[in-house]
């Protein structure tokens, strides 16, 4: 009995998120005050609910798999992980310089990366439309809506 | 009071000049975004949910009620000229809008799809109007047993009865609810699931979840997996004028559209697939020309995209009334609900009766306005699908990231961000819902407190939920709902044995 790697993966982590519930739930009190239901009930119940669900997916997965879900059909998409790596890496970039380049910088790094992602090569083009829509929305919302974006490499421009 | 003079108060609260420009600027982002492929509502709404601290709680409710109905008009006219559907509820009209398109009757398939949307949002808001009142007198005999049995029947529907397997909708809620369980016990101020993490000490903000598992999800998919599809947008003189016949056609399909659809979005089952198949399905037996469906009939189009705004405007009901949101939209709703302070359910319609009945009076300014949007103006929004992909993904990617990072400035909930739309971009790929997370987040620790309320009450017997009859009988149709499916199943074989 083999299932989709996938598949079996995804049924072992939601049972293995309940697993890590129901034991994180063993260190908050159950009983206590009127209702003798403390904070650590409901999570039992969640964690055990995961548990049951995962293990149901898991059987799901190792018979046939997943009701429903394709896989044939999944192999004519196949996945590219070039593109998925372009994607990934401008939010984590954005993530890492938005403090030290600022919000329309790292908004413009962001922008062209996802670009790429989509098979664009246009690098001025997107260069000059993230810029853009990242001032204009630096604009509207620090302004407009009082968000403190950060300016980074143009405080001292301001200042 | 009575429901007229409610109704005339609503109303000179949704016309004042604010509101009225509240409410054109959410029917406009609205149309935008359900036009627009990669972003939908929810995540809208998610991303303006920090103008709740500018503006008062009327015109922002406003807005986002119109973002939320508004994004069903706009929702077809990319379904009828671009041959993947926007959103799940369009489905129906992608399959015979577009057929319709293909052979060069866009036109009258937008058209069609826009009045019938006006005529269904409008009965439907009448239905609101008057049903409200009834569900709310119900909902001031609940107590909190009721509620939770309420809230767990809601769970149940939302997760089970739709998407295409009960056991991936019941996981999806289940990790939902297991995201609402982290921050502190606001009842106990213990904190649970932090792991000393200060920015998990406020609990995980359902703006990074919506906007990660919609947004960013879908952002990774569309790159990694779809980069070989390739998307025609039909061609279209710009007319949208019906003939006689076209009319006559889409009449009936319009009206029993409503009536299939209302009902669905009221009871807490949600979701405006449903509803779309029924009355596809409908038309198809009722028409006089059952071959032309699949191939662009007219009927095909009006009705579905009749049920799917009058289920949308029909889920107001068990929000409104009774708390109760059926759609990852309408939890997100309920959650700008919360960033005010109030708390909707029968109690609203009291002390907040200006702003409740304000916010159903816009729905009828909304639909007027939403239909002048949609039908001589829907040439400027077919623009929007002259944006190429990557810039328009791009650009929804700065803004989701903005956002998110702007709630508190800090990168911690960008990664977070990420986190969760890798999960998304699983969830996508392996046929996991992903409304029910954002509703078991949001409603989850809502039925946490009404079943700790309940078990002070009773002193810690679990048997409260089955004493109080309106509970237990909450509880059996849950039961029910969850069992039907196998017994179908059951009773399906049975028969091709015996057959």
């Amino acid at each position: 009995m083999r299932g989709p790697p996938g598949q079996v993966a995804i049924g072992a982590g939601i049972a293995a998120l309940g697993i890590g519930i129901l034991a994180g739930a063993f260190f908050l009190p159950a009983g206590g005050g009127y209702a003798q239901v403390g904070p650590g009930v409901v999570p039992r119940i969640v964690g055990v609910l995961l548990i049951v669900a995962g293990g149901f997916l898991l059987r799901e997965a190792l018979t046939g798999g997943f009701r429903g879900v394709d896989e044939e059909a999944e192999r004519h998409l196949p996945m590219n992980w070039v593109y998925f790596a372009w994607a990934s890496g401008g939010i984590i970039a954005y993530g890492l310089l938005v403090e030290h380049l600022g919000f329309i910088v790292a908004s413009t790094i962001l922008f062209v990366m996802v670009a790429r992602s989509f098979e664009s090569k246009k690098w001025l083009l997107n260069v000059i439309v993230g810029f853009v829509l990242a001032s204009a929305i630096f604009a509207i919302f620090n302004y407009g809506l009082g968000l403190m974006l950060p300016l980074g490499l143009f405080q001292k421009l301001v200042s | 009071m009575d429901v007229w003079a409610q109704l005339l108060q609503g109303f000179q609260v949704a016309l004042t000049m604010q509101n009225l420009m509240w409410c054109l600027v959410g029917c406009m982002l609205g149309t935008a975004v359900g036009v627009l492929p990669g972003v939908g509502p929810a995540v809208t709404v998610a991303l303006l949910l920090p103008i709740t601290t500018k503006v008062d709680a009327s015109g922002a409710l406003i807005m986002f009620a119109g973002i939320y109905y508004g994004a069903m008009y706009g929702g077809s006219t990319t379904s009828i000229l671009l041959n993947t559907p926007g959103e799940s509820a369009t489905i129906v009209t992608a399959m015979e809008g577009n057929m319709m398109a293909k052979r060069g009757r866009a036109g009258p398939a937008l058209a069609t799809s826009a009045i019938g949307s006006f005529v269904a949002g409008s009965i439907a808001t009448v239905g609101l109007t008057f049903l409200s009142p009834l569900v709310v007198e119900l909902g001031l005999k609940f107590g909190p047993p009721e509620y939770f049995a309420l809230m767990v029947l809601a769970f149940t529907t939302v997760s089970a009865v739709l998407g295409e397997s009960t056991l991936r909708g019941l996981a999806s809620l289940f990790v939902g609810l297991a995201i609402g369980l982290v921050g502190i016990d606001n009842q106990t101020g213990q904190a649970r699931f932090a792991f000393g993490v200060p920015q998990l000490l406020d609990g995980i903000e359902v703006v990074t979840v919506a906007v990660g598992l919609f947004a960013v999800g879908e952002t990774l998919y569309a790159a990694a997996k779809l980069h070989a599809v390739k998307e025609e947008l039909e061609s279209w003189s710009g007319s949208v004028w019906m003939k006689l016949d076209d009319w006559k056609r889409s009449f009936g399909p319009w009206i029993r559209g409503t009536l299939i659809g209302f009902p669905f979005g009221t009871i807490p089952a949600g979701g405006a697939e449903i509803p779309t198949f029924l009355s596809y399905a409908m038309e198809k037996k009722l028409s006089k020309h059952p071959e032309e469906f699949g191939k662009g009939a007219i009927e095909g189009v009006a009705g579905p995209e009749a049920a799917n705004n009058a289920s949308s405007t029909g889920t107001m009901v068990p929000l409104l009334t009774l708390g109760l949101p059926t759609s990852a939209t309408a939890a997100i709703l309920l959650s700008a609900f919360q960033q005010y302070g109030l708390q909707p359910g029968p109690l609203l319609f009291e002390s907040n009766s200006a702003l409740v009945w304000g916010l159903i009076a816009s729905f009828y300014v909304g639909n007027v306005m939403l239909l002048v949007l949609n039908l001589p103006l829907v040439g400027l929004w077919v623009k929007l699908l002259a944006i190429p992909k990557p810039q328009l993904y791009a650009g929804i990617l700065v803004f989701a990231t903005m956002g998110v990072y702007g709630m508190r400035q800090s990168p911690f909930d960008v990664f977070l961000l990420y986190v969760i739309g890798l999960v998304g971009f699983l969830m996508r790929r392996y046929g996991f819902p992903a409304a029910p997370v954002i509703v078991g987040m949001i409603l989850g620790p809502l039925a946490e407190e009404q079943m700790r309320r309940s078990l002070s009450i009773s002193q810690g017997s679990w048997s409260i939920f089955v004493t109080h009859g309106i509970s237990a009988f909450l509880l059996g149709l849950t039961v029910l709902v969850l069992l039907l499916p196998f017994v179908m199943r059951h009773l399906k074989k049975r028969k091709a044995v015996a057959g």
